[in-house]
């Protein structure tokens, strides 16, 4: 399955505004309260302010002119009150509206992390990671600053034009369409422009993850680049990437500033026409110079809040180009369902192989034809030439991959229709390339195991002892409590060996593979290694991959692997024979 | 230009920078994010202008349609005219508008492409340990997010600062030539708002700072989550990396919500305290006109400025949000840039012959030593192994002999020269060194071997054939251009290892450090890639750090490492007869050697 994001058809990808923002309101159906409550805070709020030049008006013209004071200290009294209750409702319009901003950002991030934990692993071999990190970080950073910076606006603004349209077609009908006819100009260019403007800001998103994945390999290789002199070189890569962001970000930019001068020139054109055209009505007997005065107060009071939209429609842009990144991402579905035994039949051995073949990319097959049995009990060696295919079909046994064809049977079983849960518990794999969490060795030991999750330090150690596993624990400083930082150099790669190791033997699996899992500890430390191998269960099916003999010498059975076949090597004599005659073709 | 430019920086740099606490502690005044747009005098200038401009001319189109009300109430009206004058304004304001958003557009990206140019110039030239120190995600968040709000500042809140307060004074100084006792109990409201603003922001800047901390830890939750993806699926701990997210993210959002709170309160608050400047006008204004001391002519001008005065008051509001963030974010980044960068005083070029010495280097992390009293020869051409149990030292002794980390004490000398007399480039180029783990990049295979800008096609082949690529490279579809992918996903571990030796060998280096090579090579391939070394690079000095002990058999020196110390040096022979640890290490390998010996 392709999930390379970057690769994915753009068939699909042509979602319409509403269609992506429908996609965004689902997440949020639960502020649903909220909102409402948002919306009459808004309503009240907003009503309140446009009434005040309402009332200062009337108050002049009743009580100003006609020299009553009195008159003045009531209207002001009632301004005040009215004002105070503003000073509530425009606290809770910002607080419901952003808190609904906050939330939804939070829901997002969490459907997004979600879906990065259900995505297997040929995902993450297909992305960059700094291309992972970008989309998940950068492109919700941008939606977040749409929510808690321009929604409020965005809401405020829409609601003061509409009344305000509703104040300038209830005064004159004639007058109230023109000045609004320039509104619908804007309502075109913008549909017209935005596709283009997103499309823009996609691109500028996308040399942004491009950059990000950029630093992320060279910082996180530094020693390299130091060791082989190549600062230079960093700094060429960095910058040719950092020239790229710059043109496409231009690009967006000088697409995103495109609102504003129109929007503003359309509304100056709307007063213009407010002015002759009103003008010329007057002339005609059809209004009055009184109603023109408040009616350019209605014009400004609609055409203000749209030239703010139009700041923030470039925000919205950029946040719709960003949710778009997102969902490519939440589109994607795991290929490694679970699904029903349609097997049948019975296995006896622990796993078996039936007729195996697998492929990372159509059309190239890795391995061809495999089959084998595992049974309980018995170590199993997987030898050959590097490239052979060894770590392939360890993964299929964890099922990390499924099969392109033919079957993995799990106790006789479908490997398919076992749960998660169920499988990896059965199933212990210590990877080629060990990796730790930030923390401490105990946290790292116990990571994912339920059993000793809540084991105190004393009881954790028995647990340690009984395992006979105490003695590697002493060659860290500080035992369990050793820190842990995760890809730094601070604890040699022997050492996250050998806690990859204590972590799965902790899990106490059915099946455990060990792929050239002991290849950087010394050879005393490897021997303690086997004497605790040798205390797991007697049921215990061990699969080792490695190429230094004396770890697979007590191997009950010897499989060569090698192009894309295993094959059965019998003594031991004889799969040294085949590793020294085997050609290297694959 | 100038005068006004100034006045926002004293205005806001008092605003952002009056935090007594650091005046304290620190001497010297920090730089504030103004100082960074002094290379960019002349855009940000132009930028001011075309802000200003385009404002000017928008105070000046309700003077035309005053005008036009005027004239036809007095009978004068020319629709012509009228016309001419708010069409040319039009397109004035259309012009400069779009002129500045050019302006603006340009001058917010380069400053954010130099601030990253900068920044990784000041990366590229740190030590290892810096890096790890500073923790690769918090500089890319350094490079990305933070440069991204110094950018939006520099979009716009420059520009919106610059017409508010162009707005303000300017309505000030009508306000105060219509009526200035009145205009003095408006223009109270100033310092009003401004101290609000100054007491809230004091809070939300701390909390802004923690809130680019949260991201970094969101980021290294994704980050691990990411990296380690291979490895939560077999143990199936998606709940718990979930777990891990959801704590962050909740203090994330629990942040967002407190910034929020706070300006929920701050924004009715100004609109709160502005209407009460308007009530003021009714009160008082509505006093002076009943008392004969203003026209209502002025009382109206009097409300209309009002409202110009307003709008500005709350844009510098929302903009001060943005220089927050921005401030935070430049703190951070100019932490970064005030780094010390790495001095190097070597000068010394000259070609090596390989003679490697070692006096008493002893490396101590904290109080804990790592390496202690460290002495050893290695002759120019000579073959040595360095033996030892897991975590004794070996790897960080290689990386003080390939110079990535400085010892504690101790000297090493390469060719007679202290290894700090080198010149960098001189000396990495002739000390290849060939890591533990696997790096691989994400470019094409000749680049990831000819790594260097110095390796020709020449010393390239005879690499790739040393490091029994060959056979691997001509099988790829498009050969040495092939481009792996990042992590080396697509190679198997023994790929990445020759690979990373190929590498190492393109330098034709003159000292070879080997760590832990062979661990992922069988022993066949191992065999001819060692018989390969020899023939090809035959003065090469090699150290090579491994687990086994039959292939160092015939080495001119083995050095037996434990916790740190050296136990025992000498042939293979003499360690035999002389240390008991050595021969427990080959003990333990004996059998497999029988068989190796027999195939």
């Amino acid at each position: 399955m392709n999930y390379n994001l970057n690769k994915i058809n753009n068939k699909e990808k042509k979602t319409s505004t509403i269609a992506a923002l429908k996609k965004l309101l689902e997440l949020i159906s639960a502020e649903k309260a909220n909102l409402w409550m948002a919306l009459i805070a808004i309503l009240v709020n907003s009503t309140l302010l446009l009434l005040g030049p309402l009332i200062i008006g009337h108050t002049i013209d009743a009580y100003v002119r006609t020299k009553q004071f009195n008159g003045v200290l009531l209207f002001s009294a009632l301004l005040f009150g009215m004002y105070l209750i503003t000073l509530v409702t425009g606290y809770f319009q910002t607080k419901l509206m952003g808190g609904v901003g906050q939330r939804m950002l939070y829901t997002l991030r969490n459907a997004i992390f979600n879906k990065l934990q259900e995505l297997p692993v040929s995902f993450f071999n297909q992305n960059k990671a700094g291309d992972l990190i970008s989309r998940v970080n950068n492109d919700t950073d941008k939606l977040n600053q749409f929510f808690s910076q321009s929604l409020m606006q965005f809401v405020g603004s829409i609601v003061t034009m509409t009344g305000a349209g509703v104040f300038l077609l209830a005064i004159n009908i004639k007058l109230g369409l023109a000045a609004l006819s320039p509104a619908i100009f804007i309502l075109v260019f913008t549909g017209i422009v935005s596709p283009w403007v997103k499309k823009r800001n996609a691109s500028n998103l996308k040399s942004v993850g491009g950059m990000s994945a950029e630093i992320q390999e060279s910082l996180n290789n530094f020693k390299v680049i130091i060791a082989f002199n190549r600062r230079d070189y960093f700094r060429k890569r960095f910058d040719q990437a950092n020239q790229e962001n710059y043109k496409t970000a231009i690009a967006a930019g000088l697409a995103n500033n495109v609102f504003v001068p129109v929007y503003g020139m359309f509304s100056s054109l709307a007063q213009l026409i407010v002015l002759s055209y009103g003008i010329y009505l007057i002339s005609r007997g059809e209004f009055t110079i009184g109603l023109l005065v408040s009616y350019f107060a209605y014009a400004t009071n609609f055409y203000n809040p749209l030239r703010q939209l139009a700041a923030l429609w470039a925000n919205f842009q950029v946040a719709m180009a960003g949710w778009d990144r997102i969902t490519e991402i939440l589109s994607l579905t795991t290929d490694l369902k679970q699904s029903e035994d349609i097997t049948g039949e019975k296995s006896n051995a622990v796993l078996e192989f039936r007729d195996v073949h697998f492929s990372y990319t159509e059309g190239e097959e890795i391995l061809h034809h495999i089959s084998f049995k595992l049974e309980k009990g018995k170590t199993y060696a997987l030898i050959g030439p590097t490239g052979g295919g060894k770590t392939t079909t360890a993964s299929l046994i964890a099922r990390l991959y499924d099969p392109t064809q033919g079957r993995v049977l799990l106790n006789g079983k479908d490997i398919r229709s076992y749960s998660p849960e169920e499988r990896t518990q059965k199933i212990g794999f210590i990877l080629q390339e060990p990796f730790l969490f930030t923390g401490t060795v105990r946290e790292n030991i116990i990571y994912g195991n339920l059993k000793y999750k809540d084991y105190t330090n004393a009881e954790l150690e028995k647990v340690i002892e009984k395992a006979h596993l105490r003695e590697l624990i002493l060659l860290f400083d500080e035992g369990l409590e050793t820190s842990v930082i995760s890809g730094s150099d601070n604890i040699s790669l022997g050492q996250k060996q050998l806690i990859a190791f204590m972590r799965a033997v902790l899990r106490n699996p059915d099946i455990l593979i060990l792929d050239e899992a002991t290849a950087n500890i010394d050879t005393i430390t490897e021997k303690l290694l086997a004497i605790i191998l040798e205390h797991l269960s007697k049921e215990t099916v061990l699969v080792v991959i490695a190429h230094r003999l004396n770890t697979i010498e007590n191997a009950d059975e010897i499989f060569f692997v090698n192009a894309g076949e295993v094959v059965r090597a019998g003594t031991m004599q004889h799969a040294m024979d085949m590793l020294l005659e085997g050609k290297r073709n694959s | 230009m100038f005068f006004l430019f100034l006045f926002i920086h004293v205005f806001l740099t008092d605003l952002y920078n009056l935090d007594p606490m650091k005046e304290k502690t620190k001497a010297a005044k920090k730089p504030s994010i103004f100082s960074l747009l002094k290379p960019y005098k002349k855009l940000i200038s132009y930028l001011i202008l075309f802000a200003l401009l385009s404002n000017g001319i928008n105070l000046i189109l309700p003077k035309i349609i005053s005008y036009g009300i005027d004239s036809y109430s007095m009978g004068d009206f020319r629709m012509e005219r009228i016309l001419l004058y708010f069409s040319i304004a039009i397109v004035l304001v259309f012009i400069f508008t779009y002129l500045q958003s050019i302006v603006q557009t340009y001058a917010s990206e380069r400053v954010a492409r130099d601030l990253r140019s900068r920044l990784s110039d000041q990366i590229s030239r740190q030590s290892h340990a810096f890096i790890t120190e500073a923790n690769p995600a918090k500089l890319l968040t350094n490079l990305t997010a933070d440069v991204d709000s110094i950018k939006l500042f520099v979009s716009q809140a420059i520009v919106s600062i610059a017409s508010s307060i162009f707005l303000i004074v300017g309505a000030s100084i009508l306000l105060l030539s219509i009526n200035w006792k009145l205009a003095l109990a408006i223009i109270a409201i100033i310092p009003i708002i401004g101290g609000t603003f100054y007491l809230v922001l004091r809070k939300v800047k701390v909390l802004f700072k923690e809130s680019r901390e949260v991201i970094d830890w969101l980021n290294k939750v994704i980050n691990e989550s990411i990296m380690g993806s291979a490895i939560i699926r077999v143990i199936n701990s998606q709940q718990i990396e979930y777990d891990k997210f959801i704590t962050a993210n909740a203090r994330a959002r629990d942040l967002g919500l407190s910034i929020l709170k706070l300006f929920a309160g701050l924004i009715p608050l100004i609109i709160f305290v502005s209407n009460m400047a308007g009530l003021t006008i009714l009160l008082l204004g509505g006093h002076f006109v009943i008392t004969g001391s203003m026209t209502l002519g002025q009382f109206a001008a009097f409300n209309s400025y009002l409202a110009i005065l307003i709008f500005p008051i709350l844009v510098i509001g929302f903009m001060s949000n943005v220089i927050a963030q921005a401030s935070a974010s430049y703190q951070r980044i100019e932490n970064v840039l005030n780094s010390p960068k790495l001095n190097h005083p070597g000068t010394i070029t000259e070609i090596m012959k390989g003679d490697v010495k070692l006096e008493n280097v002893a490396l101590n992390f904290g109080q804990k030593p790592a390496l202690k009293g460290i002495s050893f020869e290695l002759k120019a051409g000579s073959k040595t192994a360095i033996i030892g149990p897991t975590a004794a030292g070996k790897s960080q002794l290689l990386y003080i002999l390939s110079g990535l980390i400085p010892p504690s004490s101790g000297e090493l000398f390469y060719n007679g020269h202290n290894i700090n007399a080198y010149m960098p480039e001189a000396f990495h180029s002739q000390v290849g060194f060939v890591f533990q783990d696997s790096i691989i990049f994400n470019m094409s295979i000749r680049e990831n071997i000819a790594f260097s800008d110095t390796v020709t096609d020449e010393s390239l082949q005879k690499a790739i054939d040393t490091a029994e690529l060959q056979d691997f490279v001509s099988l790829l579809p498009e050969r040495l251009d092939t481009v792996v992918s990042e992590r080396g996903s697509n190679l198997s571990g023994g790929q990445k290892q020759r690979i990373m030796l190929a590498r190492a060998l393109a330098l034709n280096p003159k000292v070879l450090l080997l760590d832990d090579f062979t661990a992922r090579v069988d022993s066949n391939t191992e065999r001819r890639i060692l018989e390969n070394v020899q023939n090809n690079y035959p003065d090469l000095t090699l150290l090579s750090v491994t687990q086994k002990v039959a292939s160092v058999t015939h080495y001119d020196k083995v050095i037996l490492l434990m916790q740190g110390e050296i136990i025992a040096q000498g042939t293979h022979q003499e360690l035999i007869k002389t240390s008991p640890e050595y021969v427990q290490i080959h003990t333990s390998q004996q059998s497999t050697s029988n068989y190796e010996l027999q195939s």
